[in-house]
């Protein structure tokens, strides 16, 4: 690798992109805000940018620096206007009921939405997308990824986690649209869920897993991953992610409908709320982001401090819990747990195979070590050459940076 | 004089008192599980048992064997002597005076046994075993005194009543420890105990120069399986714990034990002495348990061991390295002992601890304790063009590849040794992908029931091809394949690699070059050491290409285990220090910059030792690396396979 | 743990299947349900399968130390959810444990809902424990991404997916797995007519989709072009201040998403 400094085009494309959750934190904009008080505010940490030398500046032109500052009309000049797809009159509708985590599409929304106009393209009659979407949400670029119309239902009675209620409306569109196809996303995020409970009550027997679909037949994966089953296309489906291309030639109309007759049921199901789980009680082979201990760990305090400010679980090589700094549940790989966290970070860890074994399944490695020829620095993703100490007192910084700023931000 | 009618009196009443302790005792061993023994034979192979076998693990401790033989010698002969004597008065010189150079031997003997005892190192134990010495001398010099008359030399009567006195108390505490504390649990009880216990030793194998060392087979269908409390021990197995003289040789032996982990092969054996009688261990006077303390453990005979009498963690500290066993001068099998209670808390609780569980369930899933595909067993030797079974059906040579296809590091010894054979022209095939795991693992962590599985499954396959020998660079895969699945059917004729290299190199099949670098030690693999007695044929290896040995202090039969045996690493019982850090000390001490082994799992664990420490190779690995191409037989063959390696 | 001795609880299980090997085995979930039915009322949990009696994986569920395990005799082709509805329909007990998707067949995870839906009863779906039954009432922990959880109340009787966060199964012993009374009920069997249709295949590897670039100007064009590929491994970030090492890891984290 290199050791000359790019500009981050994800960040500038971030700070670009409206929509991208993160848009937020990277947007200069977000330094001014008004407080609770009605006043103006300044976030001194959500001001400037990273220079190409990797240093933070501030550009008090309020023009240059990366594609921070630039406003939107100047940029909406430069983009091409997509076709818009209208739908008059449709003859049946294929209903999409959306995840929308966190208020917006996920990516798997839009996966389900562009099957959706696949199971309507090149059909007979004209059908409509209608999506359902339950609850107040953000999302403002329903028309790039393929609603045709839009059934938004909001109300208290959608508050909390409330599957019974959802799946009383839904058998009410089924009643009021009929639609040709209903569509979910399999997913954790409640698609796979709704899905489920409305295909019992309708009595459908649903694909699940659905990864290849048309109108005739679908693939879904079945015995536990290892097996595909062909089947006839049915009338409900759970799809996979990936089923189909999400829309992006075209623009849709968004078209309000609304149901008739809104059910409201008494929830069985009682929503007590979340419960509140420190990061570092969450088990090791839960985790999704753990701050790993090794011997190359000399102020362990520190170590503690990091993974606090990070919000990271806290997880060790076997010779840190030998040497009984950690606790024994915190070890990790052969004879410890075998962890699946999406980020981990081995500070001090020289990649043992033992040690290796229990990282198999971990999305991104970062190791920080000072040996760059070690098998930790081999397998990892980033790794940084350098005194384990001295890294995580400046992520400590950053951390506690950005926390602060988020914090003002949100005020 | 009164010792003229007490001394009969007190000897009838002690030897009856006696007999009634030895039929008490030997009811306790009866409790135990019926083992059929040849009876007859076995009390007749007793005494050169005794004499040879015995003596000849004690004499390797001169003097304690030196003091043995005088005083036990001149116990068993003072008693006869003193029976034919003194109980039944027969009054001849011919007796006395034998009795009192027997006397005095004994006491030389028991002088000997005081002054080791004066500052006795931590391994033995104390409590009556600190009274035993002054017992042997009272009993020496009381009886040499009360034969004196006997023999002539002293008027009879001589002394007066307060002689006969201290006389008389000398003859109660010397005939009350040595002969009724024989049968009623004094320290004296070893004599007993260890006679019988020769006599009807569960592995006669191992006297006269044999070895026996598999584990023996669990019968499945019985009511429960393993051993839950003491009396679902073999009733020869109760009787060999009885055995035991607390010397602590296995004590002072034990890598668990050294390394600060919660077993004690001594303490155990008594344990299970505290459990086949009843009581506590309130009185046990040697080390305790590392980290556990003495006076809460408490058994009967119908009680399960494992709740009250020992700690599972005990069970399953042990890496069953046999050095207990191979120290015990009494010959208890202490691995047995521990695995069969091992197989209950699997088998019967479902109680294997750390990564134990998962790894049986891996091994019923996939034939391999990691759960990978059983499919992939031959990715590792995807460049190398190995001929397998199912194609060939027959080769001189099945190579038994081990679980250490799946591992990185094992690999590198597969390589090895595959460009060694390919190098001799040896007509060789492996099984592939219808090889399973051996079952080692599954049987130390006591699931007989998934070892008995794979080795059926194993043997059904083998036994569709023809071969002549099977080799492995696998301890573990070699002592089973060897010893353990003749119970099941499969009798191989089967090599470990350093032997078969060794023979190769004789044969002048291949040549090895000098190797190159430092010192060089070699680690002994348990399972190759003292399960199999393979403690030349890698030496020779080695000095044949040219090195010569820093040999560690615990080497060939003293080896330290690497901490790999027996799934310790799998059911990982915390301890106070590693015994792969302790065996690399062991290295150092000799100043060796690299450790050869013969194993994969030493290999493994070894190199988990934290660097920097010496580097550790098999010695596949160093005598492909020393191997001197031959280029008259078939060059071109060779540098094909030589450049496959390089691949690889 | 719940203070449940007195409660009926029934907890079903299907046969597993090893993700490497194909073998059968007892299943992850169906397992966890089955701890979970042990934890709140020791041995008198019942376990019910519907299926095959000689099935030996059933064993490693009697294995955890179960007296009895009941079996629905069932072919291989009928609906065993059609029978397990009739059976509980029957017998009604207060809780129905069940796993959230079968690793075996089709795997469609709905045995939990038709139950439900069936049985008129609340389901209760990915559940990591029951902390609480009190006046028929239920505490129950649900499972959410990365290790979070939801409480939630429900009235008794219920049926309940357990999720792979539920404690993990005890171990499976094989003495009284091999000893455990398995039970065979004949059952009325109704053939699974859609299934029948279905074909099924070893499955086939799903192409990773790529990251398409419909670029719309020349600009966009010429980055898509120069873009270096992320995660092509190993950037190695050497002899660089510590603020900046830590703002690269700190980028990384932002951008997994890692940071709340
Ligand atoms: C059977 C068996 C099972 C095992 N199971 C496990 C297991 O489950 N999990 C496990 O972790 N291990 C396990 N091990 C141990 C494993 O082999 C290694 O010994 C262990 O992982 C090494 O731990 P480490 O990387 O923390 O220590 P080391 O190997 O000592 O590595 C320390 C690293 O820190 C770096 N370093 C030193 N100082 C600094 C500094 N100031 N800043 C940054 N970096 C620094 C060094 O360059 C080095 O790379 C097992 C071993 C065996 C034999
Ligand atoms: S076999 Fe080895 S580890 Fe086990 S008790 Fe004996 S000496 Fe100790
Ligand atoms: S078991 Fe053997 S070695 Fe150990 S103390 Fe007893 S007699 Fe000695």
């Amino acid at each position: 690798m290199s050791d000359i400094i790019r500009r981050d085009p994800r960040a500038e494309w971030i700070a670009r992109n409206r929509l991208h959750p993160l848009h937020a934190e990277m947007a200069a904009p977000a330094a001014e805000t008004r407080g609770p008080s009605g006043l103006i505010r300044k976030n001194p940490h959500a001001v400037g940018f990273i220079g190409p030398n990797g240093i933070k500046r501030i550009d008090r032109s309020g023009g240059s620096g990366a594609a921070v500052g630039i406003r939107r009309g100047a940029r909406s000049a430069q983009q091409v206007e997509l076709p818009l797809h209208t739908v008059e009159n449709p003859d049946y509708y294929v209903v999409a009921v959306l995840d929308m985590v966190g208020g917006r599409l996920t990516s798997h929304d839009k996966d389900v939405l562009g099957q959706a106009h696949k199971l309507i393209r090149g059909g007979d009659g004209s059908g409509a997308v209608l999506a359902v979407v339950f609850g107040e949400h953000k999302e403002e670029a329903f028309d790039k990824a393929g609603v045709d119309r839009l059934l938004h239902l909001t109300g208290s009675e959608f508050d909390g986690y409330c599957p019974e209620q959802k799946v009383a409306c839904l058998a009410e569109v089924e009643k009021q649209y009929q639609p040709r196809y209903w569509l979910f996303p399999d997913s954790i995020n409640g698609g796979n869920e709704l899905g489920c409970r409305l295909a019992a009550r309708l009595g459908e027997r649903p694909a699940t897993q659905a990864w290849q679909v048309d109108r005739d037949t679908s693939v879904c994966r079945g015995g536990g991953g290892l097996s595909d089953i062909t089947r006839d296309t049915p009338r409900l489906l759970l799809l996979a992610e990936e089923c189909a291309d999400p829309i992006d030639e075209t623009r849709h109309q968004v078209l309000a409908l609304e149901l008739d007759r809104k059910p409201r049921i008494i929830n069985r199901l009682q929503d007590c709320g979340q419960v509140a789980v420190d990061p570092n009680s969450v088990s090791l082979a839960e985790a999704e982001f753990i701050l790993s201990a090794g011997n190359g760990i000399h102020d362990w305090d520190q170590f503690h401090q990091a993974a606090e400010a990070l919000g990271a679980t806290e997880g060790a090589s076997r010779v840190a819990v030998d040497d009984g700094f950690m606790p024994r549940f915190r070890q990790v790989g052969a004879t410890g747990t075998w962890v699946t966290a999406r980020v981990y970070v081995a500070v001090g860890i020289s990649g043992a195979v033992q040690h290796m074994q229990g990282i198999g399944q971990c999305d991104k490695v970062v190791a920080i070590n000072t040996d760059a020829g070690c098998d930790m620095v081999k397998r990892a993703d980033l790794s940084i050459i350098g005194d384990s100490q001295k890294v995580l007192a400046q992520l400590i910084e950053l951390a506690r940076d950005y926390r602060e700023g988020g914090a003002e931000n949100a005020a | 004089m009164i010792l003229d009618w007490l001394l009969p009196v007190l000897l009838l009443s002690v030897l009856a008192l006696a007999l009634i302790g030895a039929i008490r005792r030997i009811s306790l061993w009866r409790a135990g599980q019926p083992s059929p023994v040849d009876f007859f034979g076995g009390l007749k192979a007793m005494p050169r048992r005794y004499l040879v076998d015995l003596h000849h693990v004690v004499e390797r401790d001169k003097y304690m064997s030196n003091t043995h033989v005088a005083t036990a010698g001149g116990f068993v002969l003072s008693l006869v002597l003193i029976i034919l004597v003194h109980l039944f008065g027969i009054e001849s010189k011919w007796l006395a005076w034998p009795l009192l150079a027997s006397s005095v031997l004994m006491f030389v003997g028991a002088t000997f046994v005081y002054k080791r005892r004066k500052n006795p190192p931590s391994r033995l134990s104390k409590g009556p075993w600190m009274r035993l010495p002054k017992s042997l001398l009272v009993f020496s010099v009381t009886f040499f005194l009360v034969t004196l008359p006997a023999a002539g030399v002293l008027p009879q009567g001589f002394g007066g009543w307060v002689l006969a006195l201290i006389l008389a108390a000398g003859v109660v505490w010397g005939l009350g420890e040595m002969v009724f504390g024989m049968t009623w649990g004094g320290p004296m009880k070893h004599a007993f105990a260890g006679a019988l216990h020769l006599a009807f030793h569960r592995r006669p194998e191992r006297f006269g120069g044999g070895r026996s060392t598999g584990l023996k087979p669990v019968d499945l269908d019985a009511p429960v399986l393993g051993v839950q409390k003491p009396s679902d021990f073999k009733w020869n197995q109760l009787l060999g714990f009885d055995a035991c003289v607390q010397c602590g040789k296995c004590e002072a032996m034990c890598p668990a034990f050294a390394a600060g982990q919660p077993l004690n092969p001594k303490k155990l054996i008594q344990d299970m002495v505290i459990g086949l009688a009843g009581g506590t261990d309130a009185k046990f006077a040697g080390s305790p348990y590392p980290g556990i303390e003495l006076g809460n453990a408490k058994g009967g005979p119908d009680s399960t061991i494992t709740e009250g009498l020992v700690n599972p963690d005990t069970l399953w500290s042990c890496t069953t390295c046999r050095a207990c066993v191979e120290e015990c001068p009494m010959m208890i099998e202490h691995v047995d002992a521990i695995v069969d209670m091992r197989r209950f808390l699997t088998l019967e609780k479902g109680n294997t601890p750390g990564k134990g569980a998962e790894t049986l369930d891996n091994l019923i899933a996939t034939d391999n304790p990691n759960g990978y595909e059983p499919g992939s067993r031959m990715n590792w030797a995807a460049d190398q063009n190995l001929r397998v079974m199912s194609e060939v059906k027959e080769a001189d040579v099945l190579f038994w590849v081990s679980d250490g296809a799946f591992d990185m590091r094992s690999q590198r010894i597969l390589r090895s040794f595959v460009k060694l054979l390919k190098a001799a022209n040896v007509d060789f095939a492996v099984l592939g992908d219808e090889e399973r795991d051996s079952g080692d693992v599954a049987r130390r962590l006591g699931d007989d029931a998934t070892f008995q599985s794979l080795a059926k499954r194993n043997i059904a396959v083998m036994n569709k091809y023809r071969f002549k020998r099977i080799v492995t660079t696998d301890p573990h895969a070699f002592h089973v394949l060897k010893n353990e699945y003749k119970d099941f059917g499969g009798d191989y004729e089967v090599l470990h690699h350093t032997t078969f290299i060794n023979e190769l190199v004789k044969d002048g099949r291949i040549k090895l070059g000098g190797h190159k670098g430092g010192t060089v030690t070699y680690h002994d693999p348990c399972y190759l050491g003292r399960y199999n007695g393979e403690y030349d044929s890698p030496r020779e290896l080695l000095s044949a290409m040219g090195i010569q040995l820093a040999e560690m202090e615990r080497s060939g039969f003293r080896s330290r285990c690497c901490g790999g045996g027996g799934g310790a690493p799998i059911t990982d019982i915390p301890g106070e220090r590693r015994i792969a850090d302790m065996r690399i000390e062991d290295a150092r001490a000799t100043g060796a910059e690299l450790v050869a082994v013969g194993c994969q799992q030493c290999t493994a664990m070894l190199e988990g030792v934290v660097e920097p420490r010496p580097e550790i190779k098999d010695i596949a690995e160093l005598a492909a690396d020393a191997l001197v191409e031959a280029d008259d037989s078939q060059p071109a063959r060779t540098r094909r396979d030589e450049l496959a390696v390089e691949v690889a | 743990m719940a203070n449940a001795e007195h409660l009926k609880i029934v907890a079903l299980v299907s046969v597993g299947q090893h993700p490497k090997s194909g073998r059968a085995r007892r299943a992850e979930q169906d397992a966890r349900a089955v701890e979970l039915g042990l934890n709140l009322c020791g041995e008198k949990v019942q376990v019910l399968h519907a299926g095959d009696v000689a099935e030996e994986s059933l064993r490693s569920y009697a294995g955890m130390g179960l007296k009895q395990l009941r079996v629905l005799q069932q072919a291989a082709g009928a609906d065993a959810s059609v029978a397990l509805g009739d059976y509980l329909s029957e017998h009604l007990p207060d809780i129905v444990l069940t796993g959230v998707r079968a690793e075996s067949g089709e795997s469609s995870g709905m045995t939990p809902y038709l139950l439900a839906e069936k049985l008129g009863w609340p389901l209760v779906t990915r559940i990591a424990d029951i902390a609480r039954i009190e006046n028929g009432e239920a505490e129950i922990l649900q499972a959410l991404p990365r290790g979070q959880r939801r409480a939630i109340r429900v009235r008794l009787p219920f049926v309940a997916s357990v999720d792979n966060a539920a404690a993990a199964p005890r171990q499976s012993a094989y003495g009284p797995g091999r000893r455990a009374e398995l039970e065979n009920l004949p059952w009325v069997e109704t053939a699974d007519e859609v299934r029948a249709a279905f074909e099924e295949a070893p499955a086939r590897k799903r192409p990773k989709r790529l990251k398409m670039v419909k670029a719309k100007t020349a600009a966009e064009r010429f980055k898509a072009a120069t873009a270096k590929s992320q995660g092509g491994g190993g950037r190695v970030i050497k002899d660089q201040p510590p603020h900046e090492q830590a703002q690269a890891i700190f980028d990384l984290l932002l951008e997994e998403g890692v940071l709340r």
